[in-house]
């Protein structure tokens, strides 16, 4: 059973909701610069959001939130379920990296340096469980719960939701991820030399990593039932959901690629597809040496070295808990919209690679396409999205 | 859903029998956890009980919250007698937990504040995501599957049990090892300390139902192996999200509290246990704990394994409820474990014989 795409909501540095994400792809605009949002001796590119943000519930108040329910505002309103969910049994699932861990600098500097703090900001945290704030945001009174896969956690909230619709515990589920830009996991992965001086540059030869980003992505999801009951007319689903894990390493995908080809051929197994009928992939591509050439090889081996294959994140950095998500929405949108934008920063094939990313703005007319995710313990998501005739 | 296997590491030890064994002994004071005051009560699990170089043979590196958890998720596969036999890539994993493993995000957070923003260790930043514990537990055990880590902050072990069940009737896994994992690390201990009021002699009181409870940190890892097949050893999983007790309560029926001190207000449990069943709370075994949740299920398990009720370790304020005051040979067919969260809300596991 699919599960209706009846609403989307994006934000990211590529744009700020989606008319301002395709003009953006459209025109191969690529927003980064120096880190602003807090001070930062590291000299990297990144892709932040600016713009004004909804103010986050009192107690709870945090920048992803903020990002998250911008998008879930959108997503809920071109579903048309913006004046409330009053009646649906609706379920919230998002994953983020940041909004799961106690990491205010502030607070722990004053814990390590008196040995007291104030409590404010634990208590904010303990409020500010990203699918619970969502949930009592919205007033959503179905299951809730935030994945914390690391940089595969919203594409697999993708596939939570999934499986809640297919099994019956709800109607509709929001389901989407949120990240924002922070100062651990910017020094997190520049400890990992896996960080870019230079815009990312996904499969290209001379990639010398990624760049961080932040945003949200948020697919409200129905059943067909329940999308037709409520008289709204589908255009989009998500089809099928595959997940494996490496068991290889903590933060090296395995070489072979194994467990991204099992997550691939599930997501499609379950889509009852074929991979020739897959027209376009939007790829993890984060730009570093090890998971463009694994993820590259996978996709060459599993769909053939000419299948059409994009990473947006030139466009956004790599918004980690959001990246799946995200990428998911965008997927749709190139679906829907019938092109898909140039992979920003492409120029030469990589001889490691046995295939190019898109050069330029394509035309899509097939109906189905593939948004993968790589993550940190070796986890591995694909989404498959189709589009209605 | 069947439960197959089961892995608890706690502050008593680790595996089904320590628990049992805890279970009849009954209560014993808290360890301590050092704290800038100086030290604090907390149920931690000792050292020794995470010695395995044998099952940890591929998580040297890693902190304690991981090794709790890998621990108890091999002990679950290897309790089910299916170890070695199962295909593990469909053998799903989910691992749910309240705050990560905070102390490495800590230490990483030391790493800044010492050496800078350039100077942080890389082995403490990819430890300190939520999901490295997930991440050596499909290493160590090589599952290929579907393996996710969630969080929330009072029901999370219900929606994994949930998402396990919905993997099951999808067919995305025939098996899947379902648990939880928390720590105790200073910095929360001494939150704890501030946020909740702790008690002098180190025991926490369940059934005191008070509206100023009292709490004392633990810390643990507890696994299920459930399946829709083979093997029910510890009985199945009726219900992972009821808001109440059927009516009429099934014969044989126990009812835990998930009451442990951490919700401001637990008087709310009061109207709970007043709902007609036997009544008891293990908490003073295991110590305040986001997840205690997966506790109860196994000392509910446990029960419907052995036909057997458990003393409660600490009765205080039980009053005039049918409470277990002790052990023994019970027909126990079912038990529910119901937990409050700080807002009331209320949501029930039922497992079955």
């Amino acid at each position: 059973m699919p599960a209706c795409i009846t609403g989307i909501g994006v934000v990211s540095a590529a744009g700020f909701n989606r008319a301002d994400t395709l003009d953006s792809f459209a025109e191969g605009r690529r927003h980064f610069g120096k880190v602003t949002r807090f001070e930062s001796p590291l000299d990297v590119p990144v892709f932040e959001v600016h713009g004004p943000l909804p103010a986050a519930p009192a107690g709870s108040e945090s920048r992803t939130l903020q990002l998250a329910l911008h998008a879930v505002s959108e997503a809920l309103s071109e579903a048309g379920l913006g004046a409330g969910l009053t009646g649906r049994r609706v379920g919230v699932c998002f994953g983020t990296t940041v909004a799961s861990q106690l990491n205010d600098m502030d607070f722990y500097t004053a814990y390590r340096q008196t040995g007291t703090a104030s409590l404010v900001p634990v208590e904010r945290f303990l409020k500010g469980n990203l699918a619970e704030a969502v949930a009592r945001a919205i007033g959503a009174q179905g299951p809730r719960i935030t994945v914390v896969n690391a940089c595969s956690s919203s594409a697999d909230a993708v596939g939570v939701a999934l499986a809640w619709l297919r099994c019956g515990l709800c109607d509709c589920v929001v389901a989407g991820g949120a990240d924002e830009l922070n100062r651990i996991p910017l020094c997190g992965f520049h400890s990992l030399s896996v960080m870019s001086r230079e815009p990312c540059a996904p499969f290209d030869r001379d990639r010398q990593g990624l760049n961080l980003g932040e945003g949200a992505g948020v697919l409200v999801l129905e059943t067909e039932d329940a999308a037709r009951r409520r008289g709204a007319v589908p255009a989009l689903d998500v089809l099928g959901y595959g997940a494996a894990c490496d068991a290889h390493h903590l933060t090296a995908p395995r070489p072979d690629g194994t467990g991204l080809e099992q997550a691939i051929r599930l997501s499609l197994a379950q889509a009852g597809l074929e991979p020739a009928a897959i027209d376009f992939v939007n790829a993890h591509g984060t730009a570093t040496r090890d998971n463009d050439r694994t993820e590259g090889s996978v996709l060459a081996r599993v769909f053939g070295p000419s299948v059409r294959v994009l990473s947006t994140k030139g466009y956004t950095g790599h918004t980690l808990g959001a990246a799946g998500a995200l990428e998911a929405a965008f997927t749709a949108l190139g679906l829907r919209a019938g092109w898909v934008p140039a992979s920003a920063g492409f120029v030469n094939q990589d001889p490691e690679i046995p295939l190019e990313a898109l050069r330029t703005h394509t035309v899509v007319r097939g109906r189905y396409a593939l948004s993968t995710s790589l993550a940190f313990g070796g986890n591995n998501a694909a989404l498959v999205l189709g589009r209605r005739v | 859903m069947n439960i197959a296997g089961m892995g608890v590491v706690f502050t008593r030890g680790r595996g089904a029998a320590a628990l049992e064994q805890a279970l009849e002994q009954g209560w014993v004071a808290p360890g301590t956890v050092a704290v800038p005051a100086g030290s604090a009560p907390a149920y931690v699990v000792a050292p020794e009980t995470l010695a395995d170089k044998t099952v940890l043979a591929k998580a040297r590196r890693a902190d304690r919250f991981t090794r709790m958890a890998v621990l108890a998720a091999a002990d679950a596969l290897q309790d089910s007698g299916l170890a070695g036999r199962l295909d593990t890539s469909r053998l799903g994993t989910i691992v749910a937990t309240a705050l990560g493993p905070h102390t490495t995000t800590f230490g990483f957070l030391d790493g800044i504040l010492e050496f800078g923003d350039a100077g942080v260790s890389p082995t403490a930043f990819s430890h300190s995501v939520h999901n490295a514990a997930a991440s050596y537990i499909a290493m160590t055990l090589d599952v290929r599957g579907p393996t996710l880590t969630v969080t929330h902050f009072h029901f999370a072990f219900h929606q994994a049990l949930l998402l396990a069940d919905a993997w099951l009737a999808e067919g995305r896994c025939d098996h899947v090892l379902v648990g939880t994992v928390d720590e105790v690390g200073a910095v929360m201990a001494y939150a704890s300390g501030r946020l909740c009021r702790t008690p002098a002699d180190g025991r926490i009181k369940p059934l005191a139902f008070a509206t100023a409870p009292e709490a004392v940190p633990g810390e643990g890892s507890v696994f299920f192996l459930v399946s829709r097949g083979e093997g029910a050893g510890y009985g199945r999983v009726a219900g992972a999200q009821l808001t109440a007790v059927p009516e009429p309560a099934p014969e044989g029926a126990v009812h835990l509290l998930d009451a442990d001190g951490l919700s401001h207000d637990e008087s709310g449990y009061r109207a709970v246990a007043r709902e007609g069943l036997p009544v008891a709370s293990y908490a003073p075994l295991c110590g305040s704990l986001m997840t205690i949740s997966a506790f109860h299920a196994a000392v509910a398990a446990l029960m419907l394994r052995r036909g057997r009720r458990y003393a409660v370790p600490v009765p205080d304020g039980a009053g005039d409820l049918q409470v277990c005051h002790e052990s023994g040979p019970a027909e126990i067919r079912h038990v529910f474990c119901t937990r409050l969260d700080c807002a009331g809300n209320r949501v029930t596991l039922h497992l079955a014989r």
